[in-house]
């Protein structure tokens, strides 16, 4: 540029009729031939072997296709970009591998939860209970409302006690910083190693056996928070790690005191990841079955009152239905299991949509 | 040449009056602020070593020297930010209104009160609003201050972000551009009525114009509180510092002051060839 140049502004109109465009997405013919060769080759070979052939089909999958995806993968790749991008090929046609067999098993559970679920499902379903009902009992009496209200009630009681806590453990970790926070941050993550059963044994002996609870909603949310706690802690310990130091040197030069500087800055700024926490701890326990044989049995009635006496939840009903000698009882089971998914489900778009919400509310 | 000439002659002129006045002003106005041999650790590592800097009420003090020299460090241990980090040790007094700010019965939380600070890299509160921000500091300390309106309006006013947020002022402040971000934050250290105001580098991510409006209001507010301003713009310490301290380290030995003063002397008659080396842009 060695004389100024100065924006012809006649050019105005015939650049407003420039559209956008994505250059970097254009393909050559050959490129896309070989991109297309590359892909349908290896699939019409193994889709040949599959119809023509007895080979046991997951052998096939890994002996056959993969191999075969992977050594076009590379001839397109080195054919269009040179050697440097073989390996890149081999990192696509893998992580793509991995990413097709992981939502094929997930997928495939989640099939069979609801095409079996929906076999139970009905209003009748969703909101009756299990008395005057045996497990010969055909469908359409009947149902896991009592479970449902169980389920709520335990996991609300193990959350309201678990995750208090375990936010508080974890500010203890990062925000007060005291001496003993190698030794808390030891134990919280042996805590996570804690079999649920072992949660449950210990309510038994200690709280049930000795005869200062019954065997009771309350009980086994006990269990349950125990199970939920470290959960919660490493959660939110790693989220209010994550707020950079300056919101609180920022907060503390306003002449804000440690406890302000917490609640009203950092926790805050951690909001969405807190919620996160307690949605992780409330999903490990929502399914914990062993527990609750230990510590809530069972209750074909609704039960509302948390101290009074047994009940029952989803996660119990389906392992009652379950070894049913009848074909009805195990559908019942594969709708509770359905229920609990959707109950998860629920609970999750709730926290997803309440945390989403901005700093203007 | 024969301008030059008349140019130099008048300088001298200029920087005479100014030394007069300063002289004057150094005579008669009370220190509000003063450091007696600072010396500064960060675990093992002596960072600083023996500033003392008396700072005059009312008046603007520039900290001036080459990356990595302790300025921030040494501002920081000014309203007790310095503590917070684990291994930090410190020698010497930092005396505010005559008192020893480092003495075992004094409160750490009320001297950050009176002594306010805007940092290098902005850090406004994410999971607030705008004008959440501003009053952010009123919240925090528990002070009470009526006519929040007026105060955000005049804050960010000085703060020279009026005009752009005006009309969102319930945004998100996450929204906004760095440069905004830290005029907020200059807001946000004002609403609180400092007696001292501490910036580090203020200006270092905003465009000339904003630069120009912190400068007016640095002066504007040095009609009332003491500033003082780390900065690396040479024009700046000169546009808006009363006094200059020149701080250096070399070689991995620990920052000290080496020349400090009117800024009129340190720019226009430095003693130390380091200084005058420096304020030329001759090294650092
Ligand atoms: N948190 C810390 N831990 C250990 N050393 C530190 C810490 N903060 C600063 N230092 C060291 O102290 C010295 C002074 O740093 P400081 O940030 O005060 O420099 P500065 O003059 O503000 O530099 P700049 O102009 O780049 O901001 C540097 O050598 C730095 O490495
Ligand atoms: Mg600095």
């Amino acid at each position: 540029m060695s004389t100024t140049q100065v924006f012809d502004e006649s050019r105005v109109a015939s650049l407003a009729e420039q559209r956008p465009q994505a250059p970097w997405g254009t393909r050559t013919a050959s490129f896309r031939t070989i991109v297309i060769l590359a892909v349908f080759i290896p699939a019409a070979i193994v889709t040949g072997l599959w119809w023509y052939t007895d080979i046991a089909k997951p052998v096939l999958m890994v002996a056959g296709y993969l191999p075969l995806q992977l050594a076009a993968a590379i001839v397109a790749a080195v054919a269009l970009r040179g050697k440097k991008s073989a390996f890149d090929a081999v990192i696509i046609v893998l992580a793509i591998g991995a990413t097709v067999f992981s939502l094929v098993v997930l997928v495939s559970v989640l099939w069979s939860i609801v095409t079996k679920g929906l076999e139970a499902m009905s209003t009748a379903f969703l909101f009756q209970n299990n008395e005057y009902i045996s497990p010969s009992t055909p469908l359409g009496y009947g149902g896991v409302g009592h479970a449902v209200v169980g389920t709520v009630v335990i996991v609300g009681i193990s959350a309201l006690i678990a995750v208090p806590l375990g936010v508080m453990t974890a500010i203890y970790i990062t925000e007060v910083r005291g001496r003993a926070v190698p030794y808390v941050r030891f134990f919280v993550q042996a805590m996570s190693g804690v079999p649920s059963v072992v949660a449950g044994l210990f309510i038994l002996t200690v709280l049930i056996l000795s005869g200062a609870l019954n065997q009771s909603a309350f009980a086994a949310g006990l269990a349950y928070a125990i199970l939920m706690l470290p959960t919660v802690a490493r959660t939110a310990e790693e989220v209010l790690r994550l707020v950079p130091e300056e919101l609180r040197t920022g907060a503390l030069a306003l002449g804000s005191t440690r406890a302000k500087t917490v609640l009203r800055v950092v926790v805050p700024a951690a909001k969405t990841g807190i919620i996160t926490a307690a949605i992780l701890g409330v999903a490990r326990v929502v399914g914990e079955t062993a527990p609750l044989l230990l510590t809530a049995l069972k209750n074909d009635k609704t039960v509302l009152n948390p101290f009074a006496e047994p009940i029952s939840a989803l996660p119990t009903y389906i392992f009652d239905n379950v070894a049913q000698p009848y074909p009805d009882a195990v559908i019942r089971a594969w709708g509770a299991a359905l229920t609990l998914m959707i109950i998860v489900a629920i609970l999750f778009t709730l926290t997803r949509l309440f945390s989403s919400r901005g700093p203007s509310k | 040449m024969a301008t030059a000439e008349y140019d130099d002659v008048r300088i001298d002129d200029v920087q005479e009056l100014e030394r007069e006045i300063a002289s004057q002003r150094d005579a008669n106005v009370p220190i509000e602020m003063e450091t007696r041999d600072i010396s500064v650790w960060f675990a093992k590592r002596k960072v600083l070593e023996g500033v003392s800097i008396a700072f005059p009420k009312q008046s603007v003090t520039a900290l001036i020297g080459p990356s990595g020299c302790g300025k921030s460090t040494f501002i920081r241990t000014l309203n007790r930010l310095h503590e917070l980090i684990p291994g930090a040790a410190l020698a010497g007094e930092v005396l505010y209104e005559g008192s020893d700010i480092y003495a075992p019965e004094v409160d750490p939380v009320h001297i950050r009160l009176k002594i306010g600070m805007v940092f290098q890299k902005p850090n406004p509160f994410p999971s607030m609003t705008i004008r959440g921000n501003v009053l952010s500091g009123l919240k925090l300390s528990g002070m009470k201050r009526s006519n929040h309106d007026d105060i955000v309006e005049q804050t960010l006013t000085s703060a020279g972000l009026w005009n752009e947020v005006k009309d969102r002022l319930n945004a998100a402040a996450g929204d906004l551009s760095g440069g905004q971000q830290q005029r907020l934050v200059i807001a946000r250290a004002l609403a609180v009525n400092p007696h001292v105001l501490l910036m580090d580098e203020p200006c270092s991510a905003l465009d000339p114009g904003s630069t120009l409006k912190i400068e007016e209001t640095i002066r504007e507010l040095s009609k009332e509180i003491t500033i003082i301003i780390v900065t690396h713009n040479m024009q700046q310490a000169v546009r808006v510092a009363d006094n200059t301290a020149f701080f250096l380290a070399t070689d991995g030995n620990p920052g000290h002051v080496v020349e400090q003063g009117p800024t009129t002397e340190i720019f226009g008659n430095p003693r130390d060839q380091r200084t005058l080396d420096y304020v030329n842009g001759r090294f650092g």
